[in-house]
């Protein structure tokens, strides 16, 4: 095995004809030239070419040698395009690709990750959480009204609104009997904003608290509820995260999250879900404790208002026998604590015998029953 | 190609073989979750650098994934704390100077408070383009000779602010200024081996190269003032400026294409190396845009019928459903259809980016590299090796901060 071959000595630019041929030993490449003073010696077990090289005809060896490079190869390079001392190096050097790694690059890797993944988890975890909450408080109060109207509207788009208030409620008699429950809710309270509490026409069995007081109730939730009091139960949650500013909290962290999960995904081709899903994980933990806190709140708030806190647990009742629980490792990912437990709980802050007193008549409770049926 | 005393700079590289190389790499990121990110860009810049030919030797690229990745860990702790800190401040002095704005001229001052937090980002961009210019020279060697630059990456950043500022506050007239002094700052700190590169030229000779874009913005204010009088002098005028301004804003946007290239063209053909090596380079303004134009074309194509067939799969699966009576409930016969869909989605979006790598910035680059000529190649052998750079981060604030392009 010998041929011709173009040598870079590492040193200087010049490039050197040489003349390569296997040693006497067969152990090794002895490399002659008229530039070089004596011949090179490259040991087989040493030879590295190139990798993802464009041109397949030629091979650029370079030997493996500790040095404080990038990779651990001398800097010379032995050009090879003799095509049979190419097929030849490829069928006998099986090293040829082999990656060299310096010693101590496990422990480097885990070094970086570990404290790159403590910043971030830092960050996440500590200081947005607690910027929000700081600046949930510091927000101006006309902000955060047309900060949740803008939030509202947006919602009533995704249920299908072609403009805002497309989809709004307003039967007279209706609103009057929603008003009433609201007020008997919040009786003797002084809350932070004014309340606006409405209805809109979706068939979606839901209700949700925007910042800024405003709280829509789906019209799907008052079909479902077998009376008034579980729909009072499940304002009464509403109010409890409009007391606790959890819209506005939430709003702002994931902001703040979203910008540096950013960061640490980047521009690749699904990074972007990727950065939706981590953001649902990480919301998902502090979303569990705020409904917690809302349930909490939603239970005193009836106690006070003389109704059963154990109407939130029909509600939660209604919701499980329609889309089931949530059992396994997707529990992480749901934004809800587990109905079963939110059942117990609203049944074990009920006191036994309180007086039958519901929230609205059979009248009121019809009129509210039917506040869209004005609509088109 | 050469005749001993210079040599024209020549590009092999294909591009079935790259959109190859750039999809089995944009799967793997995928599947990596953009972990392998750093390990694709560095074997298509691999494949790139061993394409690009001077005198019959190849260049060669020798970073690896693993500092790049390494340098992006890093770079991820500074900036997630840096942004974490600056951010508090602001918002504690913007919170607490401007509680509730009373007044129009506080909310804008709170606005602008809050876009200091975007403008804080600022000198890190310039850093990391000046750092990620560094990190790629010094990983690149021809004939095993390497090429490297100083370490004067805040001296960039806080020059290249001020450039910024100057071309803002002068609408735009003092551009030439930046484009030149910025990239003199960068290739007068630039080596091959122990040899250095100067900039030579003038930073008016720019304005010549700005042309079309003077001819873009007198056409569209032409437009203007034609449809202001239209009014009151008749109709003529009113199809003289409906002409005027999208023959003009075309024209605008060539002329900044046409700004780059030729800018590009006139500061290559200023630099010198060591004083002895000259270079020349005239890219044609006119076979960049058409190769864009036509790589669109060729990769619009190819991402319809891409698109066509997963719609059809997908139509072909939902067709057993009946959405009127499933209201808005979920059924076990969506989960295929989803799927495909989402899989279809990031593979399309994953051949999109190896097609333009493949079709649009290779060809554009190919030109740029055939186009350059090396005059007085024997002063080449004479240079000698530089030490290794350590690279500091690898680009990593590039990675980081999401710049730095498809190569």
């Amino acid at each position: 095995m010998k041929g011709d071959a173009h040598l870079y000595d590492g040193r200087s630019a010049a490039r050197h004809a040489v003349h390569v041929e296997l040693s006497r030993d067969l152990q090794a490449l002895v490399i002659t030239g008229e530039a070089l003073p004596e011949p090179l010696v490259w040991p087989l077990p040493d030879l590295r070419a190139l990798g993802d090289h464009a041109d397949d005809s030629q091979i650029v060896l370079a030997r493996h040698r500790e040095t404080e490079d990038e990779s651990l190869r001398d800097p010379a390079r032995l050009v090879v395009e003799d095509p049979e001392m190419v097929a030849w190096l490829r069928r006998t050097r099986p090293r040829l690709n082999r990656k060299d790694l310096r010693t101590g690059t496990g422990r480097r890797i885990a070094l970086r990750l570990g404290g790159a993944l403590a910043a971030v988890a830092l960050m996440l975890f500590v200081i947005l959480p607690a910027l929000a909450n700081t600046l949930a408080g510091l927000l101006p109060l006309e902000k955060e009204i047309a900060f949740g109207r803008s939030v509202k509207a947006q919602m009533e788009r995704f249920l299908g609104a072609t403009e805002v208030g497309a989809l709004d409620c307003d039967e007279p008699d209706g609103q009057a009997a929603l008003d009433r429950m609201v007020a008997r809710l919040t009786e003797g309270q002084d809350l932070d904003y004014p309340l606006e509490v409405s209805v809109i026409d979706h068939k979606m069995m839901n209700a949700f608290a925007a910042p800024g007081g405003q709280i829509v109730v789906v019209r799907g939730l008052l079909d479902k509820a077998d009376g008034p009091d579980m729909v009072a139960a499940v304002l009464a949650h509403e109010i409890g995260h409009v007391v606790h500013r959890d819209p506005t909290r939430h709003a702002l962290r994931s902001a703040g999250s979203v910008g540096l999960l950013g960061l640490v995904f980047g521009d690749f081709t699904g990074g972007a879900a990727m950065v939706f899903l981590a953001e649902r994980l990480i919301n998902a933990s502090y979303s569990q404790s705020a409904e917690a806190e809302a349930d909490a709140y939603a239970h005193e708030a009836l106690l006070a208002a003389g109704l059963p806190p154990s109407a939130l647990g029909d509600m939660f009742e209604t919701f499980r026998a329609e889309f089931g629980d949530r059992e396994g490792p997707m529990a992480h990912f749901a934004s809800h604590p587990q109905l079963s437990a939110r059942i117990a709980a609203a049944r074990a802050a009920t006191p036994e015998g309180l007086p039958d007193r519901p929230v609205l008549d059979a009248a009121e409770w019809q009129a509210l029953k039917t506040i869209c049926d004005g609509r088109g | 190609m050469s005749d001993g005393n210079y040599a024209h700079g020549d590009y092999t590289g294909d591009g079935k073989a790259l959109f190859w190389l750039a999809l089995r790499t944009g799967l793997l990121t995928l599947f990596t979750l953009g972990i392998y990110r750093f390990w694709a860009k560095t074997r298509v810049r691999r494949y790139i650098w061993t394409s690009s030919r001077l005198d019959g030797s190849r260049f060669e690229y020798t970073g690896t994934g693993l500092e790049k990745f390494l340098g992006f860990l890093m770079a991820v702790v500074f900036l997630a704390v840096y942004l974490g800190l600056i951010q508090i401040v602001l918002f504690y002095f913007g919170l607490t100077i401007f509680a509730a704005p009373q007044t129009p001229e506080q909310a804008l001052a709170q606005t602008a408070g809050v876009s200091v937090s975007a403008l804080a980002l600022m000198p890190f961009i310039f850093f990391a383009i000046y750092r990620a210019r560094r990190y790629k020279l010094a990983r690149t060697r021809w004939r095993g000779i390497r090429f490297g630059m100083d370490k004067d990456a805040w001296g960039y950043a806080f020059r290249a602010i001020g450039y910024w500022l100057l071309t803002l506050v002068s609408l735009g007239l003092l551009t030439p200024l930046m484009t030149f002094r910025l990239e003199k700052y960068m290739t007068d700190r630039t080596w091959f081996g122990d040899a250095r590169f100067d900039q030579q030229g003038r930073w008016t000779a720019l304005y010549g190269k700005m042309k079309h874009i003077f001819v873009g913005l007198a056409l569209i204010a032409l437009g203007v003032l034609a449809a202001a009088l239209a009014a009151q002098s008749g109709p003529l005028l009113g199809v003289l400026s409906a002409l005027a301004i999208p023959v003009g804003v075309v024209w605008f946007v060539i002329g900044v294409i046409s700004y780059r290239v030729q800018s590009f063209a006139y500061l290559a053909q200023n630099k010198m190396l060591s004083g002895k090596v000259a270079f020349h380079a005239h890219p044609s303004t006119k076979t960049v845009i058409l190769t864009y134009i036509l790589g669109s074309i060729v990769l619009g194509i190819c991402l319809s019928v891409a698109t066509g067939i997963f719609g059809g799969i997908v139509a072909m699966t939902l067709s057993g459903i009946d959405f009127e009576t499933m209201n808005g409930q979920f059924q076990p016969g969506m989960i295929l259809p989803a799927i495909i869909t989402v899989a279809g989605y990031l593979l399309t979006l994953t051949a999109a980016q190896a097609g333009a790598l493949a079709a649009i910035t290779q060809p554009i680059l190919k030109h740029y590299v055939q186009t350059i000529t090396v005059i007085n190649l024997p002063a080449l052998a004479e240079i000698q090796q530089r030490d290794a750079d350590q690279g500091a981060d690898a680009e990593g604030f590039a990675d980081a901060l999401d710049i730095g392009g498809a190569i």
